[in-house]
């Protein structure tokens, strides 16, 4: 009895811990943009919220109830379609069209939920990217009220502003930093109340043996289309955002497979089922791909003198590494899905356990 | 819609479903055998194409001919990848083994790109647009070439799966791996033979489609979904299913595009798909798997 003590004890210690860990950073996360204003920096931090939103909010669907989904560009795209066709066309502004966006996310999630929860395992993944693609496609020839191909361009954002007083004018990255920020806060509180509400229970009995969940009475499509509700706002949320950030959409950038399988990605390579899992994975995959993409590799291994900058090496890597961000994904899910099954939050998790059971 | 429109559809159709059906069949071999579902598939297809385009372009070789090279490069490539990658994950969950094999297809693809840029590239024989009449139906000489060469690989194929031992060998794995052991069958051979005769088909179909499609990275993903539908609808693991759904997908596309718009035809082959899904998930062949 007194050692079940020490442990619960233990674990709300724990937990203490990791609350007051979370606020700090938070409060640091916060603060940064008082003290560091190279937007590059805050351009970087808004990638790595925005990760952390999409990894997270598919951890809900997929890593707590056990549905893959490898649809999901389907709601990034439905709100950043809808936001950005709201403004453009009708010229409401983001604020409210956002929420339109989350509307139209939701009706979408559940036409999917319908049709996809009937079917399972690998039949659920093809389905889900069938559905995803007949989105595409539509957005992509429905012309009038997408453009296609073309895409939208967004030239100005209006002032946000409540009553008379300008809150921002959208003129800097900060407000971005701020949004993103609040955005993936919300997304990982929300995570936390799913994980220890009885709505987290009802996800991971579906995700462990859903026919034994239904056993005991819990109704497999309710609750997993509420799961996937809560996946889709949230991911409805990051497609408007990032239409707003971007100021471009087409359907090649925010409804392609491609975004789907990186929304997967995150959350795989982090760890599923856990609440950090999806910011390590954002926190691993974001300044890869970046470094990647933005030539330091290639910078790197030039000025490293490895690599002649002239000689046909050094001109092929500048010229093409930065097309290959995309590579750091399927190297990490190999190697993560080989070596480290619970994600690399899991594995260090396992590295640190055995540590101490050594050292005990 | 005349009638010669609908006929020209339907025989051309039927001409690319033949090299559809050889990609369905890759998937369905793989599928069957280790019930993994290679989402990689489209770009192992996709290695094929440009083996061939440069053997073309850099040796001169003729598509239809680079075949002989290809098969065997594409059959060790894909023994490969299975005795490195799939055969480790071959007990795990089904859906760490489709992220494995999402995983390897981006490898490929960005690698491709890595290596051979964005670019789309054209492969252009001297009979690529040629095509005869035949009634009032005009044929294309290539698809007709890569159709016949289709049905020839099939027919061989069938012959190797059900008279030799190796081939029974394979469809004793297929029907219940743990009694194939039993009964001394080496099944983890047995599982790198159909990875790599799957992935020699998905090689062999890409090299059959380069002279009439465009040859980039990316063109992997679009066939992977193809194979998907072109599996499903056939049944998952039965090779005469994919056969026929390969046509029957070749057919729908190409009737769809006439009827309706060459815009719309993905849309009406997914909701296809979709209906198959809800309505026979078994497929019109198949036994089954859920």
């Amino acid at each position: 009895m007194k050692s079940f003590n020490n442990r619960l004890a233990s674990i709300r210690g724990a937990g203490t811990v990791k609350i007051v860990g979370v606020i700090a950073v938070a409060a640091i996360l916060f603060a940064f943009p008082r003290f560091v204003e190279s937007p590059y920096a805050l351009h970087m931090m808004i990638l790595f919220f925005l990760s952390t939103l999409m990894g997270s909010s598919w951890n809900i669907i997929g890593g707590y109830t056990g549905q893959y989904s490898v649809g999901h560009a389907a709601y990034f795209g439905t709100g950043a379609y809808t936001t950005m066709i709201l403004l453009t066309f009708k010229d409401i502004p983001p604020w409210y069209g956002v929420w339109a966006g989350v509307a139209a996310a939701v009706v979408v999630a559940l036409v999917i939920g319908t049709i996809c929860f009937r079917l399972r395992g690998p039949y659920f993944v093809l389905a889900s990217i069938a559905v995803a693609e007949i989105i595409r496609v539509t957005a992509l020839n429905l012309t009038d009220l997408t453009k296609g191909a073309e895409g939208i361009l967004l030239t100005d954002i209006p002032p946000f502003m409540i009553g008379d007083t300008i809150l921002t004018d959208f003129s800097s990255k900060v407000p971005y930093y701020y949004i993103s920020l609040v955005l993936a806060l919300l997304m990982i509180l929300v995570t936390w109340l799913v994980q220890n509400s009885k709505l987290g229970y009802y996800f991971q009995a579906i995700r462990e043996d859903q026919d034994a969940a239904h056993s005991l009475g819990i109704n497999l499509t309710i609750w997993k289309n509420a799961a996937l509700v809560i996946s889709a706002v949230f991911t409805s949320l990051a497609g408007s955002f990032y239409a707003i950030f971007v100021k471009f959409i087409d359907p090649t950038t925010v409804l392609p497979l491609d975004l789907s399988v990186q929304i997967v990605l995150i959350s795989i390579i982090g760890g599923i089922g856990t609440i950090f899992g999806p910011v390590v994975g954002a926190l691993v995959l974001v300044p890869l791909s970046e470094m990647l993409r933005s030539n330091i590799i290639a910078q790197g291994l030039i000025n490293s003198g490895l690599v002649s900058a002239e000689s046909a090496t050094g001109i092929f890597l500048k010229e093409h590494l930065a097309h290959a961000h995309v590579l750091i994904y399927g190297i990490l899910v190999v190697i993560v899905i080989l070596f480290m099954p619970e994600g690399v939050l899991g594995f260090f998790r396992t590295i640190v356990a055995r540590k101490r059971k050594g050292a005990a | 819609m005349t009638f010669s429109v609908l006929l020209q559809s339907l025989v051309s159709g039927v001409l690319v479903g033949g090299v559809y059906a050889l990609i369905g069949i890759g998937l369905t071999i793989i599928f069957g055998v280790m019930r993994v579902i290679n989402f990689g598939h489209g770009d192992i297809m996709m290695v094929g194409m440009y083996m061939t385009y440069f053997l073309f372009t850099l040796a001169g070789v003729d598509p239809f001919v680079s075949i002989l090279a290809t098969m065997p490069l594409m059959f060790l490539f894909g023994a490969i990848l299975q005795k490195i990658f799939i055969n480790r994950i071959l007990g795990s969950l089904p859906q760490n083994q489709i992220l494995l094999t999402i995983g390897l297809g981006l490898i490929m693809s960005n690698s491709a790109m890595l290596a051979f840029t964005s670019d789309y590239k054209i492969l252009t024989t001297s009979y690529s647009s040629s095509s005869f009449n035949l009634a009032g139906i005009s044929i294309s000489q290539p698809l007709l070439i890569s159709f016949l060469i289709t049905c020839f690989i099939t027919a061989a194929l069938y012959w190797f799966l059900m008279m030799t031992d190796t081939g029974q060998a394979i469809r004793a794995t297929a029907q219940d791996r743990e009694a194939a052991q039993l009964m001394g069958i080496n099944v983890k051979w047995m599982s790198i033979l159909s990875f790599g005769i799957g992935a020699a088909m998905a090689g062999t179909a890409g090299a059959l489609i380069s002279p009439t499609y465009y040859i980039f990275p990316q063109v992997g993903s679009a066939f992977t979904l193809k194979a998907f539908v072109i599996t499903v609808l056939g049944g998952m693991g039965s090779i005469v299913g994919a056969t026929i759904g390969g046509v029957i997908i070749g057919v729908v596309e190409s009737v769809a595009a006439v009827a309706i718009s060459s815009d719309w035809k993905d849309v009406v082959v997914f909701t296809i798909f979709l209906l198959v899904l809800l309505i026979k998930p078994s497929g019109l062949m198949g036994k089954s798997h859920m």
